[in-house]
């Protein structure tokens, strides 16, 4: 604790400085010629520091949500991550790194993670490539723009437990996505969508395409139209065409913001959860299995709280390790260009 | 300010009151209470929660009748899918405020809730004397005890092992019930030429799979997978890996339909049966309630086909797939006991409508004529004068003997398994369905599941 001369300096009754507190004000000076300004030259303390409004009680409401809630939060599931919990039971043992040892063998945490890899990159890289396409049409003359806006946007806000059952009927055996192909002559390629392990993963991908595809297009479509006019025209003038433009001048530009969908995209694949758990209950075989997921079946049917709570912990480190990762590769290649 | 105490003498006239009205409290609560006293037994409000019965319909008749004899009792019934329920169940106990009754299912369940319930053996012998244990179906007591605590009463009791058929496919197509494997294949061979399903099965829930493992099993050696689930045998007995392999064989020979490991058996697989697009089914004794035509006629009415006639079902032994010439055993547990939260404010309500449910003549009648469950008061039967079948002509013999035949039955279906295990057994049995693993590498890996999970063998 500071000496209360230095915490109330504007008070006119304070006491005057001890000897040892100038003495020590002096060193500073020395040691910081640049910062003896401030103090002044007349010695006194009260006008060594530059005046600032408080800023604790303004962040204070914030700081108790976060540091109450989040981070206490996230210290106790680390700390339930190192005992052996149902959940329920009173004193369960500790059983130290136990948990993450036994996740670095489990088959079905690795199936978990490649899943979510694949998830990543497929839907991320089709997602991209139709909200830019999208972006770029809407951005032309279109007729009916708003009702394909609309349209494109509309599976954004439906909520994935009502079409669950939707797709789980239309990619069942004798769903609808089946009837259709039997009645153009493709009834060769009818199957089971997500009945069969080869299949499931990728019916979930395109799902989640369908269902987020409208927030890429919504991010491009407004990053578009920041573009400076004169740089389109001057490419045009140049002889470049459209695909030309596209690929030379937009997408460049819309760097920053594909930055932003690769980290979000990247975090929702970590956290996927409501897809495959409503449509295939993380199956067949655990084909559709993902991090999310296997710590809800772990947690909850299974009743293993504390292997449950590692690998939370496991998905909060892999989702700040690919944000910084992700991030820092934006800002190099920005740096480099 | 400090407070100026008074003597500890002026405070015994206060403290003798108290104690008077505490003891006033307590008798005039305890007085007309049951064992456990927490407020009285004739009237106030309980929360039932429960995954069966399935339809609120059921649960309401078992509600109407109890009212008629307890009017100031109102039990409000919550239904809870079976695939939340711990989800559920957990947090509403541990927050205390949670059901006041609530379902148990032997097993697993047991383990996890048992320090939620109140014992109910002074219950038992209250309501049927110091031999209750006499009086009630043994299957549903062993199930439900833990550690000798009794956590719930058993309501009835359900048994699996056999297959249901739609009878009007099979004489359309003048087929006869398969006795054998080879009789299965050409049951279904003839369905699919007549583009119509065989045999439906939701494979992605492990209590089905292990339904149709256990009747394999049976089939192969009779008892083994009892052996297996009390640790007398292993996972990777011969036997399990043979039960295995026919397993694989009714996915192979088209037997089991098609995408089976990514259906579930409720809805999936029930309301395909239900609407009539397959002609067989993987269920237990809870399906006699769809013989009847209320329970059917409700029961297409919510799988979503409007106006539609009900057909009559009928059960069949499962066929001897091993051709090792056994008669597939039935196998079968308390379907569900009915247990009193210790942290439940109407305690005594809520033991009044277990006592009432459990070991009550009328009670026991009114579960035995739902035909949802076999009671646990083995004296009572279904009155079937009353019942309505669809086609009594058809159905009422099959449907007799089969109550008979489950009244004897003693092999336990999922009581002996843990979580771990049930959920190793899903493994086993939708890798080597989907052709990731061997008959022999799945039981081998489910071996070493269960001796992870704290099994020990033999």
């Amino acid at each position: 604790m500071r000496p209360s001369s230095e915490r109330q300096p504007e008070r006119s009754d304070r006491p005057e400085p001890s000897e040892a507190v100038v003495t020590r004000t002096i060193e500073r000076r020395q040691l910081h010629p640049e910062r003896a300004g401030a103090a002044g030259d007349d010695g006194r303390i009260a006008r060594r520091r530059p005046r600032r409004p408080p800023g604790l009680p303004w962040i204070l409401p914030a700081l108790a949500l976060s540091v109450g809630v989040i981070y206490y939060g996230i210290g106790y599931t680390g700390y339930i991550s190192t005992l052996n919990w149902d959940g329920i039971s009173p004193d369960p043992p500790h059983v130290g790194a136990g948990n993450y040892t036994r996740i670095l063998h489990d088959p079905v945490f690795w199936d978990a993670v490649r899943h979510t890899a694949e998830f990543f990159v497929v839907t991320f890289v089709v997602q991209t490539v139709l909200g830019l396409v999208f972006a770029v049409l809407l951005h032309t003359r279109l007729k009916l723009a708003v009702i394909y806006k609309v349209i494109i946007f509309m599976p954004v806000v439906l909520a994935p437990a009502i079409m669950a059952p939707v797709f789980r009927h239309m990619f069942a055996p004798d769903g609808e996505l089946n009837s259709v192909l039997r009645h153009v002559g493709l009834g060769a390629l009818a199957q089971p969508w997500i009945g069969q392990t080869s299949t499931a993963l990728p019916v979930i991908m395109a799902i989640t395409v369908w269902e987020w595809t409208g927030v890429t297009f919504v991010l491009y479509y407004a990053a578009m139209t920041q573009l400076e006019q004169s740089v389109l025209e001057a490419a045009k003038m140049d002889g470049a065409g459209n695909i030309r433009t596209l690929v030379s001048i937009i997408w460049p530009e819309m760097r920053g913001t594909t930055v932003a969908l690769a980290i979000l995209g990247a975090i929702g694949a970590l956290k996927t959860f409501d897809v495959p758990y409503l449509v295939t209950i993380g199956g067949p075989n655990y084909a559709t299995e993902f991090l999310g997921t296997y710590i809800y079946r772990m947690t909850i049917p299974l009743d293993h709280v504390g292997y449950g709570a590692a690998l939370s912990i496991i998905l909060l480190v892999a989702a700040l390790i690919i944000s910084i990762a992700v991030q820092l590769g934006g800002r190099e290649r920005k740096a480099r260009d | 300010m400090r407070l100026r105490l008074l003597p500890r003498s002026a405070f015994r006239p206060l403290i003798v009151l108290v104690a008077a009205a505490a003891a006033a409290t307590c008798l005039a609560a305890c007085g007309s209470n049951g064992p456990s006293g927490g407020g009285s037994a004739t009237s106030g409000t309980i929360n039932w929660w429960g995954w069966t019965p399935t339809d609120t319909a059921t649960a309401q008749n078992y509600i109407s009748a109890f009212n008629k004899q307890y009017p100031n009792i109102k039990v409000n019934y919550k239904l809870v899918n079976i695939s939340d329920w711990v989800a559920a169940l957990r947090p509403a106990l541990l927050s205390g405020r949670g059901p006041d009754v609530f379902d148990m299912q032997p097993g697993a369940y047991v383990t996890q809730f048992k320090s939620f319930t109140e014992d109910l053996t002074p219950l038992a012998q209250q309501a049927l004397g110091k031999d209750w244990k006499s009086k009630v179906a043994p299957i549903g007591i062993s199930g439900l005890t833990s550690d000798g605590k009794l956590t719930a009463m058993s309501v009835g009791s359900t048994f699996a092992g056999m297959l249901w058929i739609n009878e009007e496919i099979f004489k359309k197509y003048n087929l006869s019930p398969p006795t054998t494997l080879a009789e299965w294949e050409h049951v279904c061979q003839v369905l699919k030429q007549n583009q119509k399903g065989c045999f439906v099965q939701g494979a992605a829930q492990e209590g089905f799979d292990q339904d149709t493992l256990q009747s394999i099993a049976n089939s192969v050696q009779p008892g083994l997978w009892t052996k297996a689930s009390t640790g007398d045998a292993k996972w990777n007995d011969p036997g399990i890996v043979k039960t295995l392999s026919i397993w694989k064989e009714l996915f192979t020979s088209g037997i089991m339909q098609s995408g089976a490991v990514g259906y579930q058996q409720y809805p999936d697989a029930n309301n395909d049966f239900l609407t009539g697009k397959y002609a067989m089914v993987m269920m237990g004794t809870w399906y006699t309630q769809y013989a009847t035509s209320k329970a059917m006629t409700a029961a297409l009415s919510a799988a979503g086909v409007s106006g539609a006639k009900p057909f009559p079902i009928l059960p069949i032994a499962f066929p001897d797939v091993a051709g090792a010439g056994n008669t597939s055993e039935m196998y079968g547990d308390s379907d569900f006991g009915l247990a009193v939260s210790t942290k439940s404010k109407s305690r005594a309500a809520a033991e009044t409508f277990v006592k009432w449910m459990t070991t009550t003549t009328v009670g026991q009648q009114v579960v035995a004529d739902q035909l949802n469950d076999l009671p646990a008061l083995p004296s009572v039967q279904p009155n079937f004068d009353s019942i309505q079948l669809v086609d009594p002509t058809s159905q009422t013999t099959p449907v007799q003997d089969l109550i008979a035949k489950a009244a004897k039955v003693t092999e336990p279906r999922e009581a002996l398994l843990s979580t771990d295990v049930q959920n190793a057994i899903l493994a086993a049995a939708t890798s080597v369905a989907t052709g990731k693993a061997s008959p022999q590498d799945a039981a081998d890996t489910l071996q070493k599941a269960a001796e992870a999970a704290g099994e020990t063998f033999k």
